[in-house]
Order: C-alpha cells, then structure tokens, then sequence
C-alpha cells in the first residue's frame, strides 16, 4: 500500500485476516462438530467432569467436585453380582455434570441421539446427583457406545452405589487427572502416540473422536519423558507407580523425573505425620552404600493426592 | 487513485500519481528516516519462485502418511515360506523377511518400510486381518492402515470412484492442497497490485531535500 | 519513581517516561525469566537439586518461565519500542503518555498475579494459555486494549501523511494480537472442548508468535538500522511485501504444530503448505535489512547495538529454515516434540526476537533519558554472554533432538535416551545460566547509565557520541 492509503489498507488487513480466520477456524469447526464420540472419548468426559483446571467449582484447582469413578461387581439397589464388573461414574449432588452430558451435541449425532433416547441421559439433575455408565448399542447396523443414565434406567442413587462399591472399588479419576495438570506431569509426558512413529513402544495414537468434550486436552507437546497415554496396559504395579512417584530413583536409577513425596500430604494412611527428613537422611545413607536397603515409603492416606493420581494412571492410561 | 493496466509491469499507477508519490516521498521524513524505492534483487525474486515450488512439491499429501496394509502384503506371504518357518528367532525371522519384502518393493514402499518397522509378534497379529481383508475383496488393501498390531478402514476421502464413492486413501492433493493454491494465487495477485501502484523501481526519490 | 505520573496531568509527563517504566520492567522481566529458565534447566540436568516442595517443582515453574519471558520480557519491551518508535515516526508525541503508565502499571501488577497464580499450580491446563481465564480477561483489557489504543491513537494523530512500514506493523500487530488472544482464550470462556480446545490452543500459540513476536521484532529492526546507520530503508516494496506475506501466510499454518494429533488431514495439508511459504516474509525481511547495511558494516563490530540487531537479523535466517522445513510430513515424524522444536523455540525468542529487541531497548534508553551508556565493556560483556549462553543452549538441543528422533524410529527404550541426552541437559543448564547472568550485568548497567550515564546534549544521538568509560 503506497504512503497514506491507509484506510485501503486496513479493509485489507481485515479481509486477508478473515479470509485466514474462515479456513483456519470455521472450516475445520465442521469437521469437528461432526465427530462422533468413541468410548474412550465418554470414559474420559464421564470420569472428568465438566472442567480440569480453574472453574467455578474448583477455583483453587484442587480437585473438588469432581466425579468419582467406582468399578462395580455387584447391582447397588438389589445387591445381584455383576460379571464381569462394570465401569460407573458417579456425580454427587451438586457436582456439575460432563460436557457430554450438558451439551450432547459434544458426543456426535449418532451417539447423542443414543444416549438421549436409548440412555435418557437428559432426566439426570445436577441437584439431585446421578450415576452415569457405558453402553454399546446399534443403529443402522453399526454399534456404537453411548451414555446411560443409571438413575433414571435402574434406580441407582450415587449414594447407593458409592456405598456398593466400596472404598477399594473407588476411583478418583476426576482428582487425578487435576493433579496430573497442576503439577505440570504434562511438560514432559504426552498423551499422544505420534500417528507415524509410535505404535510399536507407546501403543495406538488417539482416534478423532477420543477427545469430544475433553476440557482441557494437555496431550503435551514437548517430550522429555515417555509417553504415557497407554502406560497403564505396560506396567499397572500400583506398588510401583507409588515407589515411582515417592522417588523415581528408587525403581529407576537414571530417571529425570522430579520426586513427587510431596503429594503424600502430612500424615500417612494410619493418620501418623510423615517424617520426610528421616526419610531423606536414611535414602542418603542408602545410596552412600551405608544401608543396604532403602527405606519404605510411607503409605498414603485415602484422600491424599497421590492416590487419586495413581487412580487415575491406573485406571483412565490402559 | 486511478488504475492503468497499459503498462502493468512498470506501474500501474498514472504518470501524475506516479509524480505525486514522489514528490511526497522526497518531501517527508519519518522521524529522520526514509525508505528507498528498490527492487527485490532479482536473486530473490528467483528464490521466492523455489519457495513457492518446494513448498507445493514437499508438502504433498502423500508424503509421510501410515502405512497401508498393501505395504505389508509381501510380508504376510512370505511367512509362510520354507525359508522363514525355519528360522527361530522372532527377531532374525523379521529382518529376513524385511530384507527380502524390501527388495521386491516398489520406491513408496520402500519409504513407508524403513519408516515404519514392524515386529514379528505384530505381523502375526496383522496377517490374519490382511488375509481376510485380501480374501473378501470389499475394498482395495491400501484402503487399510495398519496401527501397531490392528489394522483400520482408513478415513479419507479422496478421488472419486466408478460408482461415485469417493476413494479411501490419501490422494496426491487434497482439500487443503487446493485451497492453497488458490490462496497463493489471489495473494500474488493482491501483491502484484500493491508494488506496481508504486512509481517504477527505476524513479529513485532524491531524499537529500527531505525535512 | 514514575508512580508518582500516574496521578499527573498528562501535559506534566515527561514524553518517553512510559517508555522508560515499559523498559526497565522488561529488563526486570528478563531477568526473572531467565534466572527461572535456569533453575529449571538446572532441574531437567540434577532432579534431585532442590525437592520436597511443590513450590520448587519443575511442572509448577516451567510455564512461569515462559510466560514471564513472552508476556514480561518479549512483550514489554515491544510495548516499550512502541512507546517511543510510533510517535517519533509521525513525527508528533504519544498520544498519551498517561495511559502508557497506567498501562505498564497494570501490566506488571497483572502479569505479577497471573504468574503468582500460575506457581501456585492455578492453571487452565493450556500450554500458552496456562493464565485462568480471569487474569486473560485482565490481560486483554489492561495490557493489551490500551497498548494498541494508544498506539492507533498515535497513528491517526500523525504529522505526516504516509505510515512507515514500522508503524503498519505496529498497528497490525496490536490489532491483530487482540483477535488471536480473544479466539485463543475462548475456549477457557466458552467452554469449547476437545480437539477444538487443543487446536484452538495451538492457533492461539502459533498467531502469538507469527502475528505478534516475529513481525514485531522485525519491525522494531526497520527502525533501529537505518535510525543508528543513517542509511535510508533499501526498499519500501520489499518491506511491504514482508508486511502483506506475514498477514496472508504467517496467520495460515496454525495446525501444523499437531501434525500427529488426529485433526482432519487436509488442514494439515493446508498447514504445511502454508508453513514453507513462511520463507517469503523471512526472504523479504532478512534482504532489505542486510541491503539496508550497505557502506555501514563496519558499525556491525563498532557499535553495540547495530551488534545486537544484525545478529538478530542474522539469526532469523536459520529460524525460518528450520521453521519453514521442520513442519512438513516428511520431516515432522522425525523431530516431533523433541529437544528440536525446544531449540527452535528458544531461536525465536531468545535468539531472532530478544536480540532485536536489545539492541531497541539500548538505544531507546539511552534516547529518552539522554544519557549515554554507562560501559561498553559491560555492554560487550552482555553481547557475548547472551551470544554464547544462546549458541551453547540451542546446539546442545539441537544434538539432544537428534538424538531424540532417532530414539523415536529405532525404538530405543526411552530411559537409554534420558540417559545419552544427559550431558545436553547439563550443557543447556550452561548456556541458560550464562545468559542469565548477562541480563543481570544488563539491568545493571542500564541502571547505571540512568543514574551516572554521560549527558547527551541535545540534537545528538548517543551512539555517536565517544564512550567515556
């Protein structure tokens, strides 16, 4: 533009600037939109409520109000085995329900009309609570999952089925996932096998549909570490996981990976204050060769964050 | 403001725009500054044209995608051979089978084996699929990617076949490939317009009066 | 004390004290960064350095780090040059130089508890937008509406009738961050979610640094060199066509960062296409400044900051080569979320961009205040330690990349990795440290020259006049 055609010069700036914004933000929007969701795609949403990170019902980002994942073996209103035992999510009252569940358009138009007419996702309250599972059904000959709304279709009360599964069959998996993103674990691990080269160590890339509803996706971008989104099916020692994360050393002598003792909190499961310098004095004797063996980390309490975090690994990263 | 197309190489704007411009030029300073009226080297005009070129020629749509169970096809018959079943280590079985499939490969399939190596475990979990996709016939095998251990009806769409359907592999454009040669084209064109207003890169503005 | 302006009529303030308040505070700025860069470069070489707090924990400082740097050094110090640069190009004053201060003001106060929150482990989970959508609200209305207000308002109050290609620049690039900042963030605001939220992110993190960071460093260079040279700008069409190229091709390749993610193949197609075409504003960019040079090269060894922004210009050469390559198919599977793509970052932003911006940064300084800088020796010091710290950080990624990518195809056991990139995580841990401390001699020796620097009389550039020291 030559000298003061500077108002030509903005309708320029501002066409080039649309015509870029339409291909690189409204074309690929239909594409997206039209993205139906796969089970890993529900699994996620259902167990990770409506927002990881900052929200109005977890504005200190610690994890609250967030669904809890349980694994059932038996039906928590008429007390009949279930085999093999089922995945539920159970939403407390109050706890805001998953963006699939709030805006099914999220999930696909197959799978929300499923879920909708077939698994009467939309008589759930968020005042009342509710419990949510899994489901495959067919349309037009293909099968496809969709979401179930147990409390409308069985009767079953997230009070009922938290009690049913007891503490042992509880997942924190909502929790986890926000300790996975406030301590930064995704600036060196991805959630990404790479669709060309990973296959072989790190299992199957994503599918298009695995992330509808996600908030937010944190499949990482810089890998110093390996990637995790399938590390669960690899190694799924909860024994292990925890030395690992108390001091990765222990386990693996040449990580880099931060020590995450922190996560512990105060006081071990039997209520009694950790004594991390102990714990620290007696690894430092253990790796000048003083003691023969490295001291037992502590165990951790039922709410502490790691146990979510290592729910969460367990149970979401197969 | 007035736009001549007699002349469309050496400007496109009229003899009295053209003195008007300069004469602004050789008047004003920018806080002390003033720009030339030079050409790009015609070095440089040479090498935008390349640039232009290799991005189009590098970036096609076919280079670095999955690899197709076609790919694989003369690994899975040559499982079976007298030769591989008597070798018995998983890892030797492989490289022999890679070295022989390999050089029976075409050029794009050699490229997509050596980046995508396969284990003799994930060969024997594929061979199966690949027969069976081979014996029903439903679609062509490069419709098939194959990830890890599995292989999958690929999501393309590219050109059109026979029946109207479109094909499902990766055409050497796609949607995105054409878009991009229209949006070079138009942007060429709107740049054109806006460095041939300017008076021609012969008529340098003599700065030294400039306050 | 420039707080007490804040509170002045607008007639009362001196012109150029918003710049000197935006430009120490990006000095303040860079420091942090970098000190923080370095501790966590520290961390990646010695996991066992500093434990038992989350507060020192590497996932709770890495995104510190590189917000303090884009949104406290980077963007700072471009709001910085924008404060002197665009008036002096109309030939008039700021508009106002009150809303400067007030702006500045609210940027390190905004910055400060966004970042605050950030290290309390407060995040949106969003690499780039890692700030809770609050603070982005606080962002964009605080920092970067009245950045760009006042530097359109400038504009339009021009005393001259054309726009040097500096001042297109600015006024696009303000414009254009406030469009890629409010699309970026929407999905934290509008509850947008999953691969529209990852590509919006990465949108968002592409236009950041295509439509904000690398045009306006450049454009701050078509000021600085032919302002210390006293050359003419070779080309106002090359320039023009480097500001058009960047607006249509720059904006484009925003997918090309999630080559392996499952986005619909033709917007990588599209993407990468895009993405080489990069070239032709680096080609445009790289020739009319170095063209620009002409009969001055000597300045290139004489004078500190020709030193600073030739090297910057100089480094923008192998930034879009890598950039322009590295993004196709047929070399992303290779490089892909490596040590590569970190170097290549820090190339853009510690290497093309912050040279730039230094060499802006000492001349407006010395400008506004009219004093001439306090040392050379400590300015050549500064030089060679960001150089050299810089030089040793990106080939040492480079090597660590590489050998990243090779681990990826041939399936090497990721702790056999971890284990060969060792000595590149401690050599990055060196050359962090030693830019570092050249900021820290810098913030140094720009205090001094505000204090005891030499007297500029008036009518005199600084850089022509003899150092006393």
């Amino acid at each position: 533009m030559a000298f003061q055609q500077h108002k030509l010069g903005a309708a320029a700036i501002g066409g080039m600037l649309g015509l870029s914004m339409c291909i690189t933000l409204m074309f690929p929007s239909f594409d997206f939109r039209s993205a139906e969701s796969t089970w890993v795609g529900l699994d996620k949403n259902l167990s990770n409520g409506r927002v990881i990170g900052f929200s109005y019902e977890d504005p200190l980002v610690i994890g609250a109000n967030k669904p809890i994942t349980v694994i059932l073996d038996k039906d928590p209103k008429t007390g009949e085995k279930i085999d093999p035992p089922m995945r539920a999510y159970v939403y407390k009252p109050g706890v805001p329900f998953a963006p699939a569940v709030r805006h099914p358009a999220n999930t696909g138009p197959t799978v929300s009309q499923l879920s909708l007419n077939v698994g009467r996702m939309a008589e759930a309250s968020e005042a009342e609570g509710a419990v949510f599972a899994i489901n495959r059904g067919e349309v037009n000959g293909k099968d496809w999952d969709y979401i179930e709304n147990l409390t409308a279709l069985k009767g079953w009360t997230p009070a009922d089925t938290l009690r049913a599964a007891t503490d042992e069959n509880t997942r924190y998996v909502g929790k986890g996932k926000t300790v996975y993103i406030t301590e930064g674990c995704w600036w060196c691990h991805t959630l990404l096998p790479e669709q060309t080269q990973d296959w072989q160590i790190f299992g199957a890339p994503p599918m298009l549909g695995d992330f509808n509803g996600e908030m937010p996706t944190a499949f990482g971008s810089d890998r110093k570490a390996p990637d995790i989104l399938h590390v669960a099916s690899r190694n799924s020692s909860r024994e292990w996981m925890d030395m690992h994360f108390f001091n990765p050393r222990l386990v693996q002598p040449n990580s880099i990976m931060p020590r995450f003792d922190y996560l512990w909190g105060e006081t071990d499961a039997h209520g009694n204050k950790i004594d991390f310098d102990k714990w620290r004095t007696e690894y430092k004797e253990y790796r000048a060769g003083i003691r023969i063996y490295p001291p037992e980390i502590p165990e951790y309490a039922g709410d502490s964050e790691v146990r979510a975090l290592v729910d969460w690994i367990l149970t979401s990263l197969k | 403001m007035a736009i001549k197309f007699d002349q469309p190489f050496y400007s496109l704007s009229d003899e009295a725009e053209q003195n008007r411009i300069i004469e602004l030029w050789e008047a004003e300073k920018h806080g002390g500054l003033w720009e030339g009226n030079n050409r790009l080297p015609l070095p440089l005009t040479f090498l935008i044209a390349l640039i232009v070129l290799t991005a189009f020629m590098l970036t096609m749509p076919i280079w670095g995608q999955r690899p197709t169970a076609h790919d694989f096809v003369e690994h899975v018959a040559l499982m079976d051979t007298p030769e591989i079943q008597a070798i018995e280590d998983p890892v030797a079985k492989m490289a022999r089978v890679h070295e022989i499939a390999y050089q029976r490969a075409d050029s794009r399939v050699k490229a997509s084996l050596e980046r995508h190596p396969i284990t003799w475990d994930d060969l024997l979990n594929i061979a199966p699929e690949i027969r069976e996709a081979q014996a029903s016939g439903k679609y062509p095998l490069d419709y098939y990617s194959v990830l890890a251990d599995t292989i999958v009806l690929a999501n393309f769409e590219g050109n059109p076949t026979a029946d109207g359907s479109p094909e499902r592999k990766q055409p050497w454009w796609d949607k995105g490939y054409t878009i991009d040669v229209f949006y070079v084209i138009y942007f060429f064109i709107f740049a054109f317009f806006v460095c041939k207003r300017l008076p021609h890169f012969s008529r340098k503005p003599d700065m030294s009066n400039a306050k | 004390m420039l707080i007490k302006y804040l509170f002045a009529k607008n007639e009362d303030i001196p012109a150029g004290s918003s710049s000197v308040f935006f430009g120490f505070s990006a000095i303040f700025w860079f420091v942090v960064g970098t000190g923080l860069g370095s501790f966590n470069a520290a961390k990646l070489a010695f996991p066992d350095w500093v434990t038992g707090s989350e507060m020192f924990a590497f996932g709770h400082m890495r995104q510190v780090h590189v917000l303090a740097v884009i949104l406290g050094w980077i963007s700072m110090a471009f709001a910085m040059t924008m404060m002197y640069m665009t008036p002096a190009l109309g030939n008039t004053k700021l508009w106002s130089e009150k809303l400067g201060l007030w702006n500045a003001f609210l940027w390190n106060v905004g910055l400060s508890i966004g970042l605050f929150l950030l290290w309390m482990g407060i995040t949106s989970g969003r690499e780039y937008s890692d700030l809770i959508w609050p603070v982005d609200i606080v962002i964009f209305f605080a920092v970067l509406l009245p950045l760009g207000v006042n530097v359109w308002m400038t504009i339009a109050h021009r005393r001259t009738q054309g726009i040097y290609i500096t001042n297109w620049f600015f006024g696009t690039c303000t414009f254009m961050i406030m469009v890629v900042f409010a699309v970026g963030q929407s999905p934290e605001l509008f509850n947008l979610t999953g691969l529209t939220e990852a590509y919006m992110t990465f949108w968002f993190a592409h236009n950041v640094l295509g439509l904000w960071i690398t045009p306006v460093a450049a454009a701050i260079a078509y000021y600085t060199i032919p302002k210390l040279t006293g050359n003419p700008l070779y080309s106002h069409r090359i320039g023009h066509l480097h500001f058009w190229s960047i607006i249509a091709f720059y904006s484009t390749p925003a997918s090309h960062h999630l080559m392996s993610a499952p986005l619909p193949e033709w917007l990588k197609s599209f993407a990468s296409v895009e993405g080489v075409l990069i070239l032709i504003p680096a080609v445009a960019f790289v020739a009319n400044i170095l063209l620009t040079m002409k009969g001055k090269w000597s300045m290139f060894v004489e004078n500190i900051e020709t030193k600073f922004s030739i090297t910057g210009v100089l480094l923008a050469i192998p930034l879009n080569m890598q950039g322009g390559f590295q993004q196709t198919r047929a070399i992303n599977w290779y490089i892909h979320g490596t040590g590569w793509i970190v170097a290549h970052a820090h190339l853009a932003l510690l290497g093309m961009s912050t040279f730039l911006e230094i060499a802006a940064v000492y001349f407006g300084l010395q400008q506004i205040l009219r004093r001439k800088l306090y040392s050379l020796a400590l300015a050549n010091f500064h030089y060679w330690f960001v150089l050299i710290g810089f030089c040793i950080y990106w080939i040492s990624m480079t090597i660590a990349g590489l050998i990243q990518g090779a681990g990826k195809i041939y399936e090497v056991p990721y702790i056999d990795v971890v284990v060969a990139e060792h000595p590149y995580m401690i050599a990055r841990w060196v050359g962090g440290t030693m830019v570092f401390t050249g900021n820290l001699v810098w913030l140094y020796n720009m205090y001094m020259t505000a204090r005891e620097g030499t007297v500029v009389p008036a009518g005199r550039y600084a850089h022509e006049m003899a150092y006393e020291r």
